[in-house]
């Protein structure tokens, strides 16, 4: 089984167990193993983009420094921490940063020669197993199930540093959902930042930007929502009660959906852990 | 209130430095205030705090609440004709206020409710952006 070294970071340890665990397993099943990093240190959560700020640096480096005992590519899951460590990685062995890269790597126990390549587990879906691979393990056809596809603004942009994918039109994840039997929504805020961590100083602005993207999903007639970032998750999901109106849309992490069309325990799915309930739609589509 | 008393050479000077944009760039198109989310809550919005920055007028923007609602999610930058990024101009301004020691948001500040539920991933993100 090929191994890919993986990254899960903070908030994947504790509130969002489901999107870890669910992408460990649906990996498992389709022949490789994410093999969590022996040792590893929060990325920092957000990417600093001041130029001096070399302290901010250090944190993200130490992980893909680590991950090559295991392989060169990193794969991580949460949108936050692609974001940082993919941008770190590029950002410091730019021509014009080689005094700055000089001087961090002096807070650094290890040489470090840029060789991570880093990866989104959707990515690793699309580039290394193929989507056709994961058709071919499909237990539980998604149904026609109409997901809206929700990348928010971590995932995508700045697009040049990123190379995700379009950064107005993404169809990654899109794509993927067709291949399981889902059936997938456009809408025009696919990209739009759900408030991040505004949520923790100023809420209601928070939840005005998290009502808008669920405006444009709802008028795109999907029943349910995916997403890579559990920070989109809490504030399109939990913020959902404190609206002026009612969406009764369940927010999902891709691979909760991804894990149930493979055939992957409902303990791990955890389709309890949500504050809109999904189980209804999950019944009523006949896949739980 | 933070009152820089240094030449106005110098703030722009640390603000381009600090953020990598010239901010002589931007030529007032708006296109970074039409995308950006919570732009319906800020005062100045993105183009006008460069307008005014422009202007020489640092210490009001340095001041103002709206470089404390960017979310980085990077619309702004992404967008701009001009290659002027405001959420890198933004981080800059939080830095210079931050490290005058004038720390934005503190623990006792945040609602209990969030503490307990929300993912640390904004916790450490918003500390990192808003605490010195």
């Amino acid at each position: 089984m090929t191994q890919l070294a993986y990254y899960p970071g903070c908030t994947l340890y504790t509130k969002s167990k489901n999107l870890d665990l669910c992408a460990r397993e649906t990996a498992q099943i389709l022949g490789v193993e994410l093999k969590e990093l022996e040792t590893w240190n929060c990325c920092g959560a957000i990417y600093s983009t001041v130029q001096d700020d070399l302290a901010n640096q250090v944190a993200p480096v130490r992980n893909l420094i680590e991950a090559q005992k295991i392989s060169n590519k990193l794969v991580t899951l949460c949108a936050a921490c692609y974001n940082v460590l993919k941008r770190s990685n590029r950002n410091l062995f730019l021509k014009e940063n080689d005094v700055y890269r000089k001087r961090m790597m002096n807070y650094l126990e290890t040489e470090y020669d840029g060789k991570t390549e880093v990866n989104h587990y959707l990515e690793t879906l699309k580039n290394d197993i193929g989507f056709d691979r994961v058709k071919s393990k499909v237990k539980k056809n998604l149904n026609g199930l109409k997901v809206a596809s929700y990348y928010g603004c971590l995932m995508l942009r700045p697009s040049d540093e990123l190379n995700f994918d379009d950064p107005d039109n993404p169809t990654m994840m899109d794509d993927m959902f067709s291949t399981i039997g889902a059936s997938s929504v456009d809408f025009a805020f696919k990209g739009e930042c759900c408030g991040g961590y505004i949520l923790v100083n100023k809420p209601d602005v928070a939840t005005k930007c998290a009502q808008t993207i669920l405006d444009s999903i709802a008028a795109s007639g999907a029943e349910c929502v995916a997403t890579t970032c559990p920070l989109c998750q809490y504030n399109i999901d939990n913020q959902q009660k404190l609206m002026s109106k009612q969406f009764n849309l369940p927010i999902f992490y891709f691979t909760q959906l991804l894990g149930l069309a493979l055939g992957v325990d409902e303990k791990i799915l955890n389709f309890d852990n949500h504050c809109i309930d999904p189980k209804p739609l999950l019944k009523q589509k006949g896949l739980i | 209130m933070l009152e820089l008393n240094q030449a106005l050479k110098e703030i722009k000077e640390d603000i381009q430095n600090l953020s990598g944009q010239i901010l002589s760039d931007c030529y007032q198109c708006g296109e970074c205030t039409a995308g950006c989310p919570t732009a319906f809550a800020m005062e100045p919005v993105p183009s006008q705090a460069i307008r005014l920055l422009q202007l020489n007028k640092y210490n009001e923007v340095l001041n103002s609440t709206g470089i404390w609602l960017c979310a980085a999610c990077n619309v702004c930058g992404e967008r701009c004709p001009r290659g002027v990024d405001y959420g890198k101009i933004a981080d800059a301004l939080r830095t210079i206020v931050l490290r005058n020691k004038f720390t934005h948001v503190t623990l006792e500040q945040v609602d209990k409710k969030f503490i307990l539920d929300a993912p640390q991933q904004a916790f450490i993100a918003a500390f990192r952006k808003f605490t010195t």
